[in-house]
């Protein structure tokens, strides 16, 4: 049991989890706040503790109370808002300085990754076997372009960064730059039909000179766009 | 002055079995109001099953106690039969027994509409419940979403088509429900009930009933639009079409529908307080205008359910904006309760419990609200376990910690008698201990990357967390079986309750418990927001005998 993310590999997903502990510091306060007022209430304004006969003041408000913890969440709010929007300015618009570009296209049921130079890897869905690694070169700011084929997919590795929708119609945008190589599971994350929980992932970053030469043996291979089925209309 | 007591109509007595033409055929929003919280509570019931099958075949890795397509559709059936039959039904039913009572009116503005209104519930429920019976159910999940539903993915499914026939009934009952609140509430309140001083219950059920009448048509266009696609070959949201437009219009629904089923249960509260801790509720006025600034901001936020479709980054911003500022009326009505309290002189009895039951469980599903607002962080979060946390948070520690708290206040009303106290702090206890069992570390499964709807998983590190939240569900519904037992055995033989056995403040509390047909012998004067109290003070109140209910 974790109350945080897996640790970030990638800028953005780093992006996200200094977030999520900057809205905790203050959710934390809040919460122990509240839960104490309300604790202090409960032992302390019991009928069974007080002196018999206590009339309690028959108070119908206060506008100054009133204003002010109206005010103090307005103010926690739009600083978490505001906060939360550089953080949504910085890493999650479209990029145009990528260094490499996969198309990441969801079907039923699983992912295929192509590469510019027409490589694909394709992730064929399983819920037991590992399925073959989208690969990535390190410290390389990679630019995922995400299509939908048949219904809504969503992919997401928590420990890269969050989802990105796969929606058929219309291409959706992410990016990666992991600095170490290393191996990160995810799975599909948008209900897509009775294979939903089979749509594995697996990322792995590779140092330049591992990526050329597993490059190399794909293409030997022949693992063309040509090559991959085209996905499997749904029963 | 003396007053005559009426004799009750034989046939209208206080039992539950009264003749079947009179459940079938009655007008009377008292009756209507219990038939459509009987129904709520056996959507309760099946809802919950749903949930225990869920829970053991989640229990651990790699489980086959359902298979991949049976696992859908029972995930979608206990969202619908959740959300659709038992919440927003329960305080609809609440709603509709108490709410002309509270104005101090003799029945609803349109009974027949109200009886077409039940009735067409039960209808919706069937409908739904017959995709069963064509071998497949809605396995969408409960919001549905297209493409998934259209006929390229489900050709021989009849499942999705009665589930959006189930949901356009359901919208159209909503709408007759809402419109003859709306009518009962403005035309036909008692002498002396001015608008400032109606009881918050009722100024919650106006919010609610506003917002239904919005959103419950672009649910029913988002349904009848997919049966187009579906039977007629349209493509709005086919493949080739806009599956993103399905999504607008459902949540332009979908999310006020989380206020119908929660603007209810802060009127309970706001009723409950002040009464069990006898102090007027603190700031009236900026409750009523809590309750309308929820209803203006939660029509502007619906695409926060979708902030990883690929949006403007600009337009994710203003949603993300407005819904972190429904923290701000609903922080007014919570510090608004914890001031009602401060200082009181607080009876503990069980539906005071459940009120701070809903207290310390609905802050932390406002609180994970505020990280599922934030953009960035909710493309970590949406769609994981984390969500599904946090929703149940909000539904079960929020709406039916309320509904629990309203039937243990309301209960004595109804029935002429009492829930059995020590049953009913069983039931708190178990309740409050295995809902947050169940979601308090349901969070963690989020944050470590488990998906909501995946029907088994293969990695050993969610076993130990899923293990203890599938026990912990068990002990919600071992506290449901005592709740079960008591409303039957108190129904039955519980302790006679007297027309006020809290020294309410409403005008429910003026008449004999049930009221009779017409609701009261002699409409009480009203001069405040709390009539029956101040007619209490002033020695005017007229105890007229309790009547004895006789035995089921």
């Amino acid at each position: 049991m974790s109350p945080i993310f897996p640790e970030p590999v990638s800028p953005n997903g780093q992006g996200i989890y200094n977030t999520y502990i900057g809205i905790s510091i203050v959710a934390i306060i809040v919460f122990v706040g509240v839960e104490a007022a309300l604790l202090w209430v409960v032992l302390r304004y019991r009928r069974s503790t007080q002196p018999a006969g206590y009339v309690p003041p028959q108070v119908h408000g206060h506008t100054g109370l009133e204003i002010a913890w109206t005010l103090a969440p307005l103010v926690i709010v739009l600083a978490i808002a505001g906060y939360s929007f550089a953080e949504l300015q910085k890493d999650f618009q479209p990029i145009s300085h990528s260094q490499m570009l996969v198309v990441v296209s969801g079907h039923q049921f699983g992912w295929d990754y192509e590469y510019e130079n027409g490589v694909v890897v394709h992730q064929e869905g399983s819920l037991t076997a590992e399925v073959p690694a989208f690969v990535v070169p390190t410290n390389t700011l990679v630019k995922l372009q995400f299509r939908g084929t048949d219904v809504i997919h969503s992919w997401w590795v928590p420990a890269i960064s969050g989802k990105t929708d796969a929606v058929p119609g219309y291409d959706n945008f992410s990016w990666l730059k992991i600095d170490k190589p290393g191996k990160w599971r995810g799975e599909c994350a948008e209900l897509c039909g009775t294979g939903h929980a089979s749509m594995q992932i697996i990322v792995q970053a590779m140092d330049k000179s591992d990526f050329d030469a597993w490059m190399a043996k794909q293409k030997e291979s022949g693992a063309t766009p040509s090559a991959s089925p085209s996905p499997s209309p749904s029963k | 002055m003396a007053t005559t007591v009426l004799p009750r109509p034989k046939a209208y007595d206080d039992t539950f079995f009264k003749p079947i033409s009179i459940w079938l055929t009655t007008t009377d929003h008292k009756l209507i109001g219990i038939m459509y919280m009987v129904t709520a509570m056996i959507s309760f019931v099946i809802g919950g099953i749903f949930a225990l099958i869920i829970r053991l075949q989640l229990s651990q890795p790699n489980l086959r106690l359902v298979d991949d397509s049976t696992y859908n559709q029972l995930i979608s059936a206990h969202g619908v039969t959740m959300i659709f039959f038992f919440v927003t039904i329960f305080v609809t039913g609440i709603a509709n027994y108490m709410v002309p009572i509270m104005v101090g009116a003799r029945d609803m503005a349109f009974p027949r509409v109200n009886l077409l209104g039940f009735w067409l519930i039960p209808v919706s429920i069937i409908l739904y419940y017959c995709g069963f019976f064509t071998g497949h159910a809605l396995d969408a999940g409960w919001t549905g979403y297209a493409p998934l539903t259209e006929k390229a993915y489900q050709s021989h499914s009849l499942g999705v088509d009665f589930w959006a026939m189930s949901i356009i009934v359901w919208a159209i009952s909503g709408i007759m429900a809402s419109t003859n609140f709306l009518t009962t509430i403005v035309a036909l309140r008692a002498p002396g009930m001015r608008f400032s001083r109606l009881p918050l219950f009722v100024w919650a059920q106006i919010s609610t009933s506003i917002l239904l009448l919005v959103v419950g048509a672009p649910l029913a266009a988002a349904m009848i639009l997919l049966e187009f696609d579906r039977q007629l070959g349209t493509q709005f949201f086919t493949t080739s079409g806009r599956p993103v437009l399905y999504q607008h219009l459902f949540w332009f629904f979908g999310h006020p529908e989380v206020y119908v089923m929660i603007l209810p249960a802060f009127g309970m509260i706001s009723e409950i307080v002040p009464v069990f801790a006898r102090k007027p509720i603190f700031g009236y006025m900026s409750m009523v205008a809590a309750l309308f600034g929820i209803v203006f901001l939660s029509m502007t936020v619906w695409a926060h359910h979708m902030f990883t479709v690929g949006m403007n980054t600009y337009v994710e911003g203003f949603f993300m904006l407005m819904t972190m500022l429904i923290a701000v009326p609903t922080g007014i009505k919570f510090f608004n309760w914890i001031a009602t309290a401060w200082w009181g002189s607080i009876d503990f009895t069980v539906p005071i419990k459940f009120v701070f039951g809903f207290l310390a469980t609905f802050l932390i599903g406002g609180i994970t609200g505020i990280y599922l607002a934030s953009v960035p962080v909710d493309t970590q979060l949406h769609q994981s376990y984390f969500v599904v946390a946090h929703l149940h948070y909000v539904l079960f520690g929020g709406s039916v910690f309320a509904i629990f708290a309203g039937i243990y206040y309301w209960f004595p009303k109804i029935t002429g008698r009492l829930l059995n106290r020590t049953l009913g702090e069983w039931h708190f206890w178990t309740t409050f201990i295995g809902f947050n069992g169940t979601f308090l570390i349901m969070h963690t499964l989020g944050l470590e990357g488990m998906p909501r709807r995946i029907w088994t998983y293969s990695n050993e590190a969610w076993a130990a967390t899923n293990i203890i939240i599938t026990i912990s569900s068990f002990l919600i519904a071992f506290s449901v079986l005592l709740f079960l037992i008591n409303i039957v055995h108190s129904w039955n033989q519980g302790e006679i309750a007297g027309n006020d056995p809290w020294q309410g403040n409403t005008l429910e509390w003026a008449t004999t418990s049930p009221p009779p047909p017409y609701n009261f012998e002699r409409v009480p004067a009203v001069r405040s927001f709390m009539p029956v109290r101040d007619l209490r003070e002033s020695g005017e109140l007229i105890e007229e005998p309790p009547v004895v209910p006789a035995p089921v």
